[in-house]
């Protein structure tokens, strides 16, 4: 191009230049003035100045591109390598076992300042109060005054308050780039995830199982929870703490062959996004670190022990036509038959005293041990290390034993008394509880005998078609499960109208798949229960309501009826 | 032949003359740079059209059709429009400031529904116009005539003044080169370059006790990138890296890990020829540089062959316009120059860019097109 700055602008000069991009086809007139002709001629060699200054810079910025392309082996590798390394590791993913997210991590920014650096502390102090109204003037001021190389100033910003603080253009303020967990889908299973601390570790739930797992990042840790079956479960929960005015309702759904959790709720619950606002009961997990007496459900195990044994029959009888007198205590029944009650009929209608001679029949080292086999005696190996250690009357006595035959007396909690029950109904197979997806063969082994958890799956279906668990039905689904309705302990002894009250199920009748536990924490008596305020009226329905809505979810199939069993066999004589 | 249809004394071209006289290969340039840049969308999308690179075609597309209808209408009209078209500018750049759009953010956009333009883009392609029209009514010796100097002081001190308020130094800047290398095209005399150079080093010292505190700080935060809050020593860091993984031949196409994995910043704005470098290589960045290079040529020569003194200053203007932004962008990424919001033309997503350059070019084609016309120094409306 510079070769060629004396042309004229004759005939000649048309082409100048790129073939391509000069093709003039009007002819240059001839005559011109000549004031024109100097001004253009000047601007020509202006021009020229131009072209040498765009080569010029060209040639750095091309030179500088080769520099930095030929030499990729050099510092290339190196520098890849410091990328990797900035912010802190990602944590893995928690996914439910469709693959749903529960956990990830996005990248936000941190503010620090480097004290040293800040040439104005009044004045920055200032500015990114009013930049990030929730950080305090004075406080700001302290941290930057001194000659402290590194402060934070506020962790994981929204990139709103990032764009804030950098337009202030303050010297000495500096974002370090960090990963921040998020739980998309906010309150649920917010007690199953637990949370992380602002340095992104786990303390509590799953999170603080990833901590001391060996792999804290790859792969999504794939947890055995269903998120449409625990939406589910914790929204009906809370329409019914809503409606009933209860404290707080526990929930848990279990896979009764695997033990797998398929949803676990405690309410009140909380954002898992952000646990600091929450109260203490609000975090507390009553389904797996709260002890509870489970009041009557607990018949169940008392029966299936009896059974099991080999010595009791559904048709044995005992009688209950008096309360009990043991030293100071009167054990009597809230729905008094006043007679001699089958096994079915003492499990059907309740029966304190008839379970607790039943339990003294079989001797209280037997029913203890059973309790053991079942789990219900020791802490619970979980995943989770929110789990509660039971709580056991300091000497076993036959007092304690026929207290405990009916749930008073010993403290358990909700997911160890859903596993136990799960043994119950399953065929007779111990059962260990996990909040992780088991894609494997589970190990199996043999608590109880076939015979005696296919009677324990009529029993229990029987008090769904007769008994106090009536409203616990669902058509297409049938349920099967026992009420439990418990004072709670006080000081000094029991609450008459601080109830826990509780219905412990499993479904569907006619092939168990799932056991279920639903528990409500001081339930207060509405218009529609009459005035009560037992499990029968909450804890069951409730029930109900949940089956309805989880069974398509878990891909059950309706069936168009289903009966116990039993009735025919020991009924008739009873009644 | 042709000759038969223009002489000196202006008999005028048909629309047909100016189709021919239409430079496509020009055209061909500009799709080339535009097509580097839609496929570079594509691959920072992750193979995906959705959602940067369907839209800049889109503008891509009506740019070319303001080319088109700039290009075929007469330079005279544009040059009786250059004042005009000033004017509103200016009162827009006013508006934005003092007016509307005050909102939170940076927010000085005017919304035309398809992009939103930002007065201070086309504020520069109109300064441009006009200067190039008031210069065009001056003789080599009124130039620079300190009197005469008046006039284009105002015009480029104007917006300068209404942008640095804003505050946008880096466009305010900009403004200002592009209408000194327009007075230094028009032919002003070394000897105010000299002595404005030599007076901007003396008031420096002035200018910075002038400052308030706050903006001293700010320079300084400018001037020590390690105390920038974006840490903009990371941007750089990774867009060396970026440049350097690329090699001769680079990692393919939509291969890259330094921009895929998210460690580059604005990859598809401002940042896009490190992207650009590491997947193509070496080859495709001097590729891209030799395509802006070869349009640059065409700006100049178009220069050089204009015979009005209007359609050369507005050719130049146009192209040291369209120089800056490559130079300054690509020296960005570099790391040879600070980190500042420059788009790389044609190539990196924006609107606002995509159609100010356009409306330029489809200057520059006008002025080629008509380039053989002679316009007096004081024309009378011409419509």
């Amino acid at each position: 191009m510079v070769g060629r700055s004396k042309q004229t602008q004759s005939e000649a000069a048309p082409r100048l230049g790129h073939d391509l991009i000069a093709r003039p086809r009007f002819a240059a007139p001839r005559n011109k003035t000549m004031p024109e002709m100097t001004r253009l001629d000047s601007g020509r060699r202006r021009i020229m100045l131009t072209v040498v200054m765009f080569a010029m810079a060209f040639a750095v910025v091309t030179g500088r591109l080769v520099v930095l392309g030929m030499a990729p082996g050099s510092g290339g590798d190196r520098l890849v390598a410091i990328a990797d390394n900035v912010g802190p590791i990602q944590r893995r993913d928690i996914v439910d076992r469709n693959g749903e997210v529960m956990a990830t991590d996005i990248i936000t920014a941190s503010l620090y300042a480097d004290a040293r650096k800040v040439m104005d502390a009044q004045e920055t102090a200032r500015l990114l109060a009013q930049a990030l109204p929730d950080l305090d003037q004075a406080s700001l001021e302290e941290k930057l005054s001194g000659n402290r190389a590194f402060v934070w100033l506020k962790r994981d910003m929204t990139p709103r308050e990032q764009v804030a603080v950098h337009n202030l253009g303050q010297p000495g303020l500096a974002f370090q780039r960090e990963q921040k967990r998020v739980y998309p889908n906010g309150s649920v299973a917010a007690h199953v995830l637990g949370g992380v601390d602002i340095d992104n570790h786990g303390i509590a739930g799953i999170e603080h199982y990833i901590d001391r797992s060996d792999a804290t990042t790859g792969e999504p840790l794939v947890l055995s929870l269903d998120l449409r079956v625990q939406h589910a479960l914790q929204t009906e929960l809370q329409i019914a703490v809503d409606e009933f005015s209860a404290i707080g309702a526990t929930g848990v759904v279990l896979d009764i062959h695997t033990g797998e959790v398929i949803a676990m709720a405690s309410l009140p619950d909380f954002d898992a996004n952000d646990p600091g606002s929450a109260s203490d009961r609000a975090r507390f997990n009553s389904a797996t670190l709260g002890v509870y007496e489970m009041g009557s459900t607990f018949k169940a195990f008392s029966v299936a022990a009896a059974l099991n044994s080999g010595r009791v029959q559904l048709s044995t009888e005992y009688d209950a036509r008096e309360p009990i007198r043991v030293s100071r205590f009167t054990i009597n029944d809230y729905h008094a038959q006043k007679r001699f009650l089958t096994v079915p009929e003492l499990f059907m209608h309740s029966s304190n005293i008839g379970t607790a001679k039943m339990v003294l029949e079989l001797g209280r080292e037997e029913h203890r041990s059973f309790l053991g086999q079942l789990g219900l005696l020791t802490r619970t190996d979980i995943e989770l290390p929110e789990s509660g250690r039971p709580l056991l009357p300091g000497t076993w006595t036959d007092v304690s034993a026929m207290t405990i035959s009916y749930g008073h007396g010993l403290s358990v909690t909700p997911l160890q008394v859903v596993a136990a029950n799960a043994t119950l109904v399953n065929g007779g197979f111990g059962v260990q509880p996990t909040f992780l997806r088991r894609d494997g063969a589970v190990p199996r082994a043999r608590v109880l005998t076939t015979e005696t958890s296919d009677a324990m799956r009529a029993l229990y279906r029987l008090v769904v078609e007769r008994g106090t668990g009536r409203s616990a039905d669902v058509v297409g689904y049938p349920v099967m499960g026992k009420t439990g309705t418990a004072e709670k302990a006080r000081a000094g002894g029991y609450a008459r109208n601080a109830l826990l009250t509780s219905f412990l199920s499993a479904f569907p009748a006619n092939d168990p798949k799932y056991a279920m536990l639903i528990m409500f924490d001081e339930p207060q008596a509405t218009e529609n229960t009459y005035g009560y305020a037992t499990a029968g009226w909450n804890a069951a329905p409730v029930t109900s309501r949940v089956v309805q809505r989880i069974a398509p979810i878990l891909g059950l199939r309706p069936v168009q009826s289903w009966s116990s069993p039993v009735q025919s066999a020991s009924f008739a004589t009873a009644e | 032949m042709v000759d038969a249809f223009l002489n000196a004394s202006g008999r005028e071209m048909s629309l047909k003359d100016k189709f021919f006289e239409f430079n496509w290969g020009f055209l061909l340039l500009i799709f080339a740079i535009a097509a580097m840049g839609l496929a570079m969308l594509y691959s920072v999308a992750e193979g995906n059209f959705d959602p940067w690179a369907s839209r800049q075609a889109v503008r891509f597309g009506i740019g070319v059709c303001v080319l088109f209808v700039v290009a075929f209408v007469d330079i005279r009209v544009w040059m009786n429009l250059a004042y005009p078209a000033y004017g509103v500018a200016l009162a827009l750049l006013v508006g934005v400031e003092f007016i509307g759009f005050r909102g939170m953010g940076a927010q000085r956009w005017i919304d035309l529904g398809f992009i939103q333009l930002q007065p201070s883009e086309l504020m520069k392609i109109t300064l441009i116009l006009a200067l190039a029209r008031y210069f065009h009514g001056l003789t080599l010796d009124q130039v620079s005539r300190l009197r005469f100097l008046v006039v284009p002081a105002l015009m480029i001190g104007a917006p300068f003044y209404l942008t640095l308020r804003q505050p946008d130094l880096g466009t305010a800047m900009l403004i200002a080169i592009v209408g000194v290398v327009l007075l230094f095209m028009a032919g002003l005399a070394w000897r105010y370059f000299i002595i404005g150079g030599l007076a901007a080093i003396g008031a420096v010292p002035v200018a910075w006790g002038m400052l308030h505190e706050y903006q001293k700080q700010r320079v300084l935060t400018f001037l020590d990138p390690e105390s920038d809050p974006l840490g903009s020593g990371y941007h750089i860091l990774q867009s060396k890296i970026a440049l350097g993984s690329g090699g001769v031949f680079g990692k393919g196409f939509m291969e890259g890990t330094q921009s895929h994995l998210n460690f580059l910043p604005e990859k598809h704005t401002d940042f896009i020829f490190t992207m650009l470098a590491e997947e193509l290589g070496l080859v495709g960045g001097l590729t891209l540089l030799g395509l802006y290079v070869m349009v640059l040529m065409f700006g100049l020569t178009v220069g050089l062959q204009t015979r009005n003194q209007f359609g050369r200053l507005l050719a130049i203007g146009i192209t040291v316009n369209f120089f800056l932004y490559i130079f300054i962008n690509t020296a960005m990424v570099m790391g040879l120059v600070p980190v500042v919001g420059v788009p790389l033309p044609l190539v990196s997503y924006g609107g606002t860019a995509m159609l100010t350059l356009m409306l330029g070019f489809g200057f520059l084609m006008s002025v080629y097109i008509h380039r053989n016309y002679e316009i007096t120094r004081n024309p009378g409306a011409f419509w």
